[in-house]
């Protein structure tokens, strides 16, 4: 590997890449984004147009799947619970913590480190699911008995149509928020244009929006689209709380491409399913990257 | 306080927003806690207790009964010890740690700095892009592959000119079903290739003039400037394989393969099952062999203690400041 340097190369000016070494270091990562992602990936497209059978041959169907779909009125309705969803996580969820750990930087040092502590320290995922449905549970759950011990009328909770999604939604801004990566950057953003802007007669809220948001702007802009991808796939809350009901407002997506594919055994179906999923996803994600853009030119 | 102004601060409207800010803050903290708390003072109440209305904030006695029931393996909400689970969950974690973060390290690397940057740009795009296509979307096919790997059914081609099949594994129902699919993580090359992006190239070229081989380079100098990143990324992996539940629900069927994600969830619907006609009115449950919800917050605990710990060591390294950087 010892190989006299240019002095190009030595000066740093023509930093030297090295083909053969980068090759052999990148293959194994190749295959193995083959094997197990670019396959699957192209795999999906191809049984999406099959009656695909486990057991036997599976036959090209054209776009027969995706024509049932159409006519299928429950994707109609998973679609648009699972974009209401998306909506009021995004609300409730992701934006909390953005101004939770603003405001948290006004208090002092020593306040901070435990606070950032407190009010971001999580619970495992599943355990935290769980939980709240004991809450919501209408007979022997903590929220009713809170109303009845004060003398309220008590809520169906998770079995109330209205409140079902609300309900999915609200233990993910009570139990936890990635607010640490938040506070990291904030932190890095020097005092003194605080008080340049101070000296121009900026006030509270337009210090935020003029200073401390343009700044977190490229981790909120990746955060978001991790956060939307996470939340058009949400499963795990709907699955356990509520198997979807009541009267399939909380059914997503991804759960009704789990009972067509692992209860009834419609791969083909389900993946046609799954397809439509990954083009409403581009959409989205193009929509994101065009008008919230990381670094806007200002 | 950067927010609020330096001049004028005794006014009394100043004041005000402050005291809000704090107010709301520390509110914010109480509710936050009440959750966690509940997790672990149900997880030592006995069954009498756990449905005692109003329910008591602190166990009256702490009750260790249910964590001996659980560790037994002799409870009716579980068929085998607790450790099983752990064990499997742990299993899982240390096998994608192992695995995957050094792959996203390596191939980040490359794409940073080994790569022309003509190729680092078609290749960014093809390990990077794959984070577009998030692995729920091909779960099915992902599935199908793992039955008959690398054949996507169970009608395998014979090998040309042989009566033999294609050699072909079936992994599912082990614990290759969740590692090897997890070992593609979009996310942690991009993490990585933002933090090499920062180290100077000028620094590698010195080690090169100094007769360094490329990996005493990697082992010697990159490694070592580093250590943050990689806490970060192993924070977010453990994270999320020891939260991950559809993916182990599908490809591990055994009750003794289960994560325990998997397993609070068939325990609490094995409660949902029996009803709260179920409840136990007396009698001890080491003897009865029934838990209820403290059971399953027991369960709670067990998947959350990790997590916090893991939350704990990431702040301090996060604090170090690292660089989250965007997808350019």
């Amino acid at each position: 590997m010892k190989k006299k340097l240019t002095k190009d190369e030595i000066k740093g000016r023509g930093f030297k890449y090295i083909g053969r070494t980068a090759w052999l270091w990148t293959i194994p990562g190749i295959l193995i984004y083959i094997i197990f992602r670019w396959y699957p990936v192209l795999l999906s497209f191809v049984v999406s147009l099959q009656k695909y059978q486990i057991l036997g041959k599976s036959t090209f169907i054209g776009l027969l799947n995706f024509n049932n779909l159409i006519s299928d009125p429950m994707f109609f309705i998973v679609f648009r619970n699972t974009l209401y969803y998306t909506a009021l996580s995004l609300a409730l969820v992701f934006l909390p913590p953005i101004f939770v750990s603003i405001l948290l930087m006004e208090m002092r040092r020593s306040v901070i480190a435990i606070m950032m502590i407190l009010w971001f320290i999580p619970v495992g995922s599943i355990a935290s699911v769980v939980l709240w449905k004991w809450f919501y549970n209408t007979q022997y759950g903590l929220l009713n008995g809170i109303l009845v011990s004060l003398g309220l009328p008590t809520s169906g909770w998770l079995n109330d149509a209205r409140l079902t999604m609300f309900c999915l939604v609200l233990p993910g801004l009570i139990m936890y928020g990635p607010g640490l990566i938040y506070i990291a950057s904030i932190q890095s953003i020097p005092e003194e244009m605080y008080e340049a802007a101070e000296l121009e007669g900026a006030g509270f809220w337009q210090k935020i929006w003029h200073i401390t948001l343009p700044r977190l702007r490229p981790i909120i802009a990746m955060l978001l689209i991790l956060a939307i991808i996470g939340n058009m796939q949400m499963f795990n809350q709907a699955y356990i709380m509520t198997g979807g009901g009541p009267h399939d407002v909380t059914r997503t997506v991804v759960m009704y491409i789990y009972r067509m594919a692992f209860q009834r055994f419609k791969f083909g179906y389900a993946t046609a399913l799954a397809v439509v999923l990954f083009f409403v996803l581009f959409v989205l994600i193009y929509l994101q990257r065009k008008y919230f853009k990381e670094n806007p030119d200002i | 306080m950067p927010l609020i102004a330096k001049v004028g601060r005794k006014k009394w409207k100043v004041k005000f927003l402050f005291i809000g800010i704090t107010i709301f803050l520390w509110l914010g903290v109480v509710i936050h806690l009440f959750p966690v708390w509940w997790i672990f003072s149900s997880s030592l109440k006995g069954n009498v207790e756990i449905f005692a209305f109003p329910p008591t904030f602190f166990p009256h006695t702490p009750y260790w009964g249910v964590y001996k029931l659980l560790i037994k393996g002799a409870s009716k909400l579980l068929p085998y010890p607790l450790w099983i689970y752990i064990k499997n969950s742990v299993i899982l974690v240390v096998g994608v740690i192992l695995l995957q973060v050094p792959l996203s390290a390596i191939i980040a690397y490359t794409l940073s700095k080994l790569h022309r940057p003509r190729w680092s740009r078609i290749l960014f795009l093809f390990f990077v892009g794959t984070m577009f296509v998030p692995s729920e979307v091909s779960l099915i096919p992902s599935y199908l592959i793992l039955q008959n790997f690398p054949f996507p059914s169970r009608s395998i081609p014979n090998i040309p000119f042989t009566n033999t099949t294609f050699p072909h594994i079936n992994f599912l129902n082990t614990y290759w079903a969740v590692i090897l699919p997890s070992m593609v993580n979009a996310f942690n090359v991009l993490l990585f290739k933002g933090y090499f992006d920062t180290i100077p190239n000028e620094i590698i070229n010195a080690a090169r003039l100094d007769g360094s081989s490329e990996i005493g380079i990697l082992r010697r100098i990159i490694l070592p400037m580093s250590k943050p990143i990689f806490a970060v990324v192993g924070y977010f992996t453990f994270t999320g394989i020891w939260g991950s539940f559809l993916w182990p629900l599908i490809v591990l069927n055994k009750p003794d393969l289960w994560p325990i994600s998997v397993t609070i969830y068939k325990a609490q619907e094995t409660i949902a099952r029996l009803g709260i006609s179920a409840r136990p009115s007396s009698g001890e449950i080491e003897e009865i062999g029934f838990l209820g919800w403290n059971g399953i917050m027991a369960l709670s605990v067990m998947e959350s203690i990790p997590v916090i710990i893991g939350f704990l060591i990431f702040r301090e390294y996060l604090m170090k400041g690292i660089k989250l950087r965007g997808f350019k």
